[in-house]
């Protein structure tokens, strides 16, 4: 979708579209998407559905690839911050009768908080240690949220409002969508800035970034904030989704699969995780109503997909499709 | 350096190992004497079986730096085989229970299910890591770290869809009384699970010490250049300890069987907890794994017991995040160079 | 010959620093292989000892291809590579060191045979012996490497920049031993920083520039030849 390297072009449009960081490639992908749950046989309920919640992991995938792509540590506690932004807006909702439109942001400022805490404790260490450190973080809150059952009502569930007084899915697929392309825009056009190269400096080599006048710590900081507010956003989208909220949502294997479809549609892209969390969760579901006499055969294909793209194409679709198609669309 | 004894010892207290040993032993005390024996002995025998576990895992790491997230999986591959192979004599013990036949067949199907996580660790070796080690050795301790996440879900999903979810766990062992050690009754079972971690454990120990492929796995974990430039088969050594790691967790499985039923997730637990004992040991201190096993092992039973389980998560790893805060290398160092961005 | 390299080029990832580089050493020679910083010198040592791929070239020992083999193959077969970083096993004593030295000597009585020989040229490692190699100074360390080397009793010794980071006098030892070695029969190359010293005690040299060989002939007429002496000597 961006347009990373090309040379700046003449005003117009493209200089527009270059603003907003779209290619046209992208812009199209976007209109099929504003457009899709409208036509057959992506208007019935259930499709609408899949759509939404292949929207919702791509923006958590665009979130975690901010951190992960970018100052190189894989927040392995993502899905609990995530899911400390759901319970966050889900119980001021109950007790104080908040609106979920008001909530989700919230969610946001709180899983921001824990992000800033993370980001300043990880920041002396090094990648794989920092990883660790957000996972431990993550696995005490999951706890925290399982056994403090007066406030979360631990594994039966606490039933939050919703957004809308519909059951249908259609009016929720467009806020996911408008949610998606908010954190592809902060993300990208942070990215873009002086700010988005000290990220890409840290990520590579933290030691020649200091001595050329970045500032890690702050960086990291900063960084790890922004995508943890992003997550505790999307968390609180969740929530008042899905109406129901479990501990389950906070565990490890949550964070895997937004992680798989990040590194699966590329680091480092922002797009790459946004396009494929599409098909990806369409295949997935799809595998998943036909073959239900074979459960868990889709889990296996996306891990072997992850292991596959780690091991033969480690830039993932993102490298794929810059290597095959973004040359060609230069030339022309 | 100094040679007093009284000065070293009063230095080794002053050290964050020193200080969190005495606290540890302790703080297990004070607690055997407020609620009972069964506190230390619960700690020892989980603590025993967590360091088989942890002790792979820091050798993964400190030899291959690899991160190794599947490692809980070969523990579940280790319940899964222990339980095929010892339900069909299951039958055969009850009807000859006190015979020898009896005493060594659960061995068997222990140590059967040891060599499978062996043979395990091979093929994960040839067919995953050799791999990638061959394509790219750069940002590998990611890279490698995200395709464990990758096999883990492989893994796990394979055993849901070829054995399926439910539990497949057997009643024990070793049949009869339970033994009575400082008044506490404790099953054979357990009594056994210990016996053969310290086993395991001593047995590891001694061959990293004095033979020569031990020496030339040490070796490769200081420094792989030198281990090259001085003759250590490279691959044949990496080869060598995943495959020990692989079979070392699947022991440990085997032998908690009767704890632990097989089910596809069973390795989790295992798995976080091992995490905190390598990070709390500091990365690829294999020894310091052992030690940190035992009080990874306490700080769970203690929380179980004063606060109720369910926080058994929760409070060790706030603990261990607040010691990683003043210590970063863990409680006994690491060995491998660099845990902070130099 | 004992060691042939024919045409090698070599380098790391896409990034060629060796072209075309050609050298034979004959056994019982002592060569060395100067060159200004960056030329390859070290390169070249370590594509000899297998820790880096050739990208074009063979290299014979014995007369047998050696090319493309690893590290561990390499060793061996009787080369010994000494590296600039040493590459120590900074855990393990001084005396577990040296014996991970003889990792390919099976032997236990040769083993010991070549401890006391290690022992017996650098005094100071005996009296180290149990301390951990990771504590000792810059020049001890450096004698352990040499002397780790020597360990699996090498019949040809790659010694890269044996005297970088020592002080003069332990220069001096370093050097003094390397004599020692050659004299007990080693094949050495030597790659040095000090020009001078290098030349006086070396029989032939070669001149690597830019990864490429500009000169090569005996170590007294590299000394006086001009090029040489405007490059490297100052003079």
């Amino acid at each position: 979708m961006e347009i990373a390297n090309t040379a700046p072009q003449a005003g117009g449009l493209s200089g527009l579209l270059e603003k907003v960081c779209f290619t046209p490639a992208g812009l199209v992908g976007l209109a099929v998407l504003i457009v899709l749950p409208l036509i057959p046989p992506f208007n019935q309920e259930y499709l609408v559905r899949w759509l939404v919640q292949a929207a919702f992991i791509a923006a958590l995938s665009v979130a975690f690839d901010f951190t992960a792509g970018y100052i190189n540590i894989v927040n392995f506690g993502f899905c609990a911050i995530m899911g400390l932004g759901a319970y966050t807006s889900a119980i001021l909702g109950l007790r104080t009768g908040l609106s979920p439109w008001v909530g989700i942001w919230t969610g946001a400022v709180t899983a921001a908080a824990l992000g800033f805490v993370i980001g300043l404790i990880t920041l002396r260490l090094r990648g794989i240690f920092a990883a660790c450190l957000a996972w431990f973080f993550g696995l005490a809150l999951m706890g925290l949220a399982t056994k403090m059952v007066w406030l979360t009502r631990g594994p039966l569930g606490l039933r939050a409002p919703r957004l809308f007084e519909t059951s249908s899915n259609v009016p929720y697929y467009y806020v996911i969508l408008a949610m998606l392309l908010a954190t592809y825009l902060v993300t990208r056009l942070l990215v873009k800035t002086k700010m988005g190269l000290a990220f890409q400096a840290i990520g590579q080599n933290m030691e020649a970034a200091r001595t050329s006048g970045v500032n890690p710590v702050y960086y990291r900081i900063v960084n790890f904030t922004l995508s943890c507010a992003l997550a505790g956003w999307l968390g609180g989208f969740y929530a008042h989704y899905y109406g129901i909220l479990t501990p389950d949502m906070m565990h490890t294997s949550k964070t895997v699969e937004v992680l798989a479809v990040a590194y699966i549609g590329g680091r480092g892209s922002l797009w790459g995780g946004a396009v494929i969390a599409f098909p990806f969760i369409f295949a997935m579901e799809l595998v998943r109503s036909s073959l239900s006499s074979l459960p868990g055969l889709n889990l296996i294909i996306y891990g072997l997909l992850l292991i596959l793209v780690m091991i033969y194409y480690s830039g993932g679709f993102a490298e794929f499709y810059n290597q095959h198609f973004r040359k060609k669309e230069a030339r022309a | 350096m100094s040679n007093n004894p009284t000065v070293s010892a009063v230095e080794w207290f002053k050290s964050a190992a020193g200080l969190t040993i005495s606290l540890a032993v302790i703080a297990a005390l004070a607690a055997t004497i407020d609620r009972g024996p069964y506190i230390l002995v619960n700690t020892v025998v989980t603590g025993g079986m967590l360091s088989l576990v942890a002790m792979g895992l820091a050798l993964v790491f400190g030899v291959m730096n690899i991160p190794m997230f599947a490692h809980g999986e070969y523990f579940m591959i280790g319940t899964l085989v222990a339980y095929y192979v010892f339900t069909p004599m299951n039958g055969y013990i009850d009807q000859h229970t006190g015979t020898l036949a009896a005493a060594l067949l659960p061995l068997v199907a222990i140590i059967v299910a040891g060599l499978a996580g062996g043979v395990m660790g091979v093929l994960t070796e040839k067919l995953v890591f050799s791999n990638l080690r061959k394509r790219s050795r750069e940002n590998w301790v990611m890279n490698s770290f995200l395709l464990t996440v990758g096999l883990s879900v492989v893994l796990i999903n394979l055993h849901q869809l070829i054995f399926g979810t439910e539990f497949k766990g057997i009643v024990g062992y070793w049949r009869g009384a339970p033994l009575s050690i400082m008044d506490v009754f404790i099953s054979r079972d357990r009594c056994m699970a210990f016996v053969l971690a310290a086993v395991m454990v001593t047995a590891f120990w001694l061959f990293m010490t004095y033979t020569r492929t031990g020496r030339a796995i040490r070796a490769v974990s200081q420094d792989e250049t030198g281990a090259l430039i001085v003759g250590i088969d490279l691959n044949g050594i990496l080869l060598l300890t995943m495959s020990m790691s692989c079979a070392l967790a699947a022991f440990a499985g085997a032998s908690l069987l009767f704890m632990y039923p097989s089910y596809p997730s069973v390795g989790l637990e295992p798995l976080y907890m091992a995490w905190f004992v390598v990070i709390l040991a500091g990365l690829g201190n294999v020894l310091g794994a052992v030690v940190g096993a035992f009080i990874v092992a306490l700080l769970k039973v203690l929380t179980v017991e004063y606060i109720g389980s369910g926080w058994e998560f929760v409070v060790p790893s706030v603990l261990i995040i607040i010691i990683l805060i003043f210590k970063p290398s863990g409680i006994f160092g690491s060995e491998v160079r660099g845990i902070l961005d130099k | 010959m004992l060691l042939e390299v024919k045409k090698i080029d070599a380098g790391y990832g896409f990034l060629q620093i060796l072209r075309k580089v050609s050298l034979e050493i004959d056994k019982g020679e002592y060569v060395c292989l100067v060159g200004p910083n960056g030329a390859g010198k070290s390169t070249t040592l370590k594509t000899i000892a297998g820790l880096i791929k050739p990208m074009a070239g063979e290299i014979l020992f014995e007369g047998h291809p050696i090319t493309g083999l690893p590290g561990n193959k390499v060793a061996r077969r009787g080369i010994s590579y000494v590296s600039e970083e040493m590459n120590l096993f900074v855990n393990m004593t001084v005396q577990e060191n040296l014996y991970m030295g003889a990792y390919t000597v099976r032997d236990k009585k040769l083993q010991k045979e070549r401890l006391d020989f290690v022992y017996n040229l650098f005094p100071r490692l005996a009296e180290r012996r149990g301390q951990l190699a990771g504590t000792m100074s810059g020049g001890e360390r450096k004698m352990l490497a040499i002397g780790r080397g020597m360990m699996s009793s090498p019949t040809l010794m790659l010694v890269d920049e044996p005297s970088f980071g020592l002080a003069p006098q332990l220069t001096e030892t370093v050097f003094d031993s390397l004599e020692i070695l050659r004299n007990s029969g080693v094949t050495i190359m030597l790659v040095e920083q000090n020009v001078t010293k290098t030349l006086e005690v070396t029989d032939r040299g070669y001149v690597l520039e830019n990864g490429r060989i500009q000169l090569a002939g005996k170590s007294s007429d590299l000394a006086s030849d001009p090029h040489v002496r405007k490059v490297f000597l100052g003079v």
